[in-house]
């Protein structure tokens, strides 16, 4: 069954048309949402909770219209914003607790609840603190646990590592992942970062200008291949090395991207022993020098161009 | 809705099988499935009222947010506990000193309006201003059952204040004799000031919340209240009393124009009054539409600002 599932989803706010046409099926698990800013992940976002109406086409989740249903799937549904203002004086554990309860625990569960997702997000010890005093880590951490805490069925989270350093945005990235394999619940976490939706997401929707760029599952995207990295020397002898070795490749068939200001070449193909073992001959053949030579995955970035990467 | 899950349940871990040999043992729950039946709509308006209600009174928040609604409380409490102090040490109200029922609500004016323009407004600003308007419609809250949680907590709150120094002054009264005959009576009269409470009081809050609906600074919406509320005053006294306009122009006064109302409710006549309002000439029917139109413009305002207001 697809948690999400939409039909020629179009959105238009006056003369913009924020989605076009959009026809998307999301399987259970972790979906990566990713596009540019301005790329209709937001609106999309506000349509699967029934917070806007489609101009036309037709959306459903969980099998549902959120249309007609939006209030009982809002129930299901944690939701985590882009914006980082939360209510400065409210201690975490009080707006958690507030949360769930808007989103149907009972109030004798919804204390405990909130305690317990502020301990699995790392902030057991902080959940008594002012909202206003903690780091914008710690406060996407809450926004996740009260996204959470009511037990969902699904998260919908909104750019969650928006203003995080890189050892913070890891420990997000890890805490999601964890949240739908220990757990069970669907996740669509939208960002414009390639490499991260790459790095924890089961399926990819990738949106440009409200259009759908590609779908499917991750590792039908990026498929099995494999290639190397290479970098040459410069040498004086040799001033036309790297040309050679780059036109030999292609010659053979490969592709081969590199940059202007090193020399320092990617190459991918079909199988990265055979890719390998042609690079080795080119280089030969061309008298060049190897300064580092590594294997190298193929990427989502080498599938498809978001996010202005 | 019955929605296919498509987890295991998370396994609580025992963490110790046996801690003593009474067969006590130590369970780690830690985040864990809801099983439960869960509250739906009425279980979020009702949360939201609360939390509301817990806000603008700066419950369980520092103590700058605690300033106003204190002033307010003992502003609204200050006269009827006066009052209530008085006939008990005298045994009476004074030498010649009569009231009717709808001046008891003069105990109340200066604090309800105090509330309404710098208390009240938080129930609105604050979650515009911090984005709470997006989060909440997230939840099973549409934008009605959104403003009604905002407007039952206002009115909750409003019409502890202007109801409750009257009922503290009614049970003075009554306490020095001085109230109604009997039960029945009682009970009357009890019942009539609460609902020409709850007109004076959803008046104010219509203001209250139309005015906050339109800044996100509170300040602002504390500027509107008082410019609704006293230009409204100024303007019939100026228009009706200095330049003999018809006494309908007395309809701009918002807590003239409510108390009016309130007096109908109760039932009295202010014939008898050394300065009778404005509007004491006015038809009741006149003045009861004056009042709707008050309270209409105000629900109009609300509701028009935030039916365009963005969500996300």
């Amino acid at each position: 069954m697809s948690v999400i599932a939409t039909s020629n989803l179009t959105m238009q706010f006056g003369e913009q048309r924020a989605l076009d046409s959009l026809t998307v099926d999301v399987p259970s698990g972790v979906t990566g949402l990713v596009g540019a800013n301005g790329a209709g992940k937001t609106t999309f976002m506000s349509l699967l909770l029934g917070l806007r109406s489609p101009t036309s086409g037709q959306v459903l989740v969980f099998g549902f219209d959120p249309q007609v249903r939006g209030a009982e799937l809002r129930a299901l549904i944690g939701y985590g914003p882009e914006r980082n203002i939360l209510p400065a004086d409210m201690p975490a554990v009080d707006f958690v607790k507030h949360m769930s309860e808007l989103r149907g625990m009972p109030r004798s569960e919804a204390k405990g609840r909130a305690s317990d997702a502020l301990w699995l997000v790392g902030l057991g010890e902080e959940r008594a603190r002012a909202l206003g005093t903690m780091s914008t880590g710690q406060r996407q951490r809450v926004k996740l646990a009260q996204a959470m805490a009511s037990d969902p069925s699904m998260l919908l989270l909104d750019e969650p590592t928006d203003g995080l350093d890189p050892v913070q945005r890891d420990e997000m990235l890890s805490l999601i992942r964890k949240i739908n394999r220990e757990f069970g619940i669907d996740v669509l976490l939208s960002s414009h970062l390639l490499e991260e939706v790459e790095r924890i997401c089961d399926h990819i929707v990738a949106l440009d200008s409200g259009s759908l760029v590609a779908q499917g599952r991750l590792v039908d995207l990026i498929g099995d291949q494999q290639g190397v990295v290479v970098e040459l020397a410069e040498i004086a002898d040799y001033p036309h090395a790297f040309a050679d070795v780059v036109s030999q490749l292609r010659d053979s068939g490969l592709t081969v991207s590199h940059g202007d200001a090193a020399p320092r070449m990617e190459v991918v193909g079909a199988d990265v022993g055979m890719v390998a073992d042609v690079v080795r001959d080119a280089i030969v053949d061309a008298n060049a020098r190897v300064v580092r030579i590594e294997t190298r995955r193929r990427r989502l970035e080498d599938v498809f161009s978001v996010g202005g990467q | 809705m019955n929605v296919e899950m498509n987890s295991e349940m998370l396994e609580q871990d025992t963490l110790s099988a046996s801690a003593s040999d009474d067969g006590a043992e130590i369970h780690d729950l830690g985040y864990r499935k809801f099983e439960g039946e869960r509250s739906g709509l009425v279980g979020a308006v009702r949360s939201l009222s609360w939390q509301t209600i817990r806000s603008i009174l700066g419950l369980g928040r520092k103590g700058r947010h605690k300033v106003f609604p204190i002033i307010v409380g003992v502003v609204a409490a200050l006269p009827a506990v006066v009052f209530l102090g008085v006939a008990i040490v005298l045994g009476n109200f004074g030498e010649g000193a009569t009231l009717t029922y709808s001046e008891l609500f003069a105990f109340s004016f200066t604090a309800a309006v105090l509330f309404a323009a710098m208390v009240a407004p938080e129930a609105l600003v604050r979650d515009r201003r911090d984005a709470m308007f997006t989060m909440y419609l997230s939840t099973p809250l549409t934008r009605v059952s959104y403003l009604s949680a905002k407007v039952s907590a206002v009115l909750i709150v409003m019409m502890t204040i202007v109801f409750g120094p009257v009922l503290l002054a009614l049970l003075g009264w009554t306490f020095v004799g001085s109230g109604p005959d009997g039960f029945f009576n009682w009970m009357l009269a009890f019942v009539r000031l609460f609902f020409g409470s709850l007109i004076i009081s959803a008046v104010l809050s219509s203001i209250a919340l139309a005015c906050s609906s339109l800044t996100n600074r509170r300040a602002f919406a504390s500027i509107a209240v008082i410019l609704a509320i006293f230009g409204g005053i100024i303007s019939s006294n100026v228009l009706v009393g200095d330049a003999d306009f018809s006494n309908v122009y007395g309809l701009l006064d918002p807590i003239g124009t409510a108390t009016q109302t309130a007096t109908l409710v109760l039932g009295e006549s202010t014939e008898n009054l050394d300065s009778p309002p404005l509007l004491a000439s006015v038809d009741s029917q006149v003045v009861v539409l004056g009042t709707l139109a008050w309270f209409a413009v105000g629900a109009a305002v609300v509701v028009f600002k935030y039916r365009k207001l963005e969500a996300i």
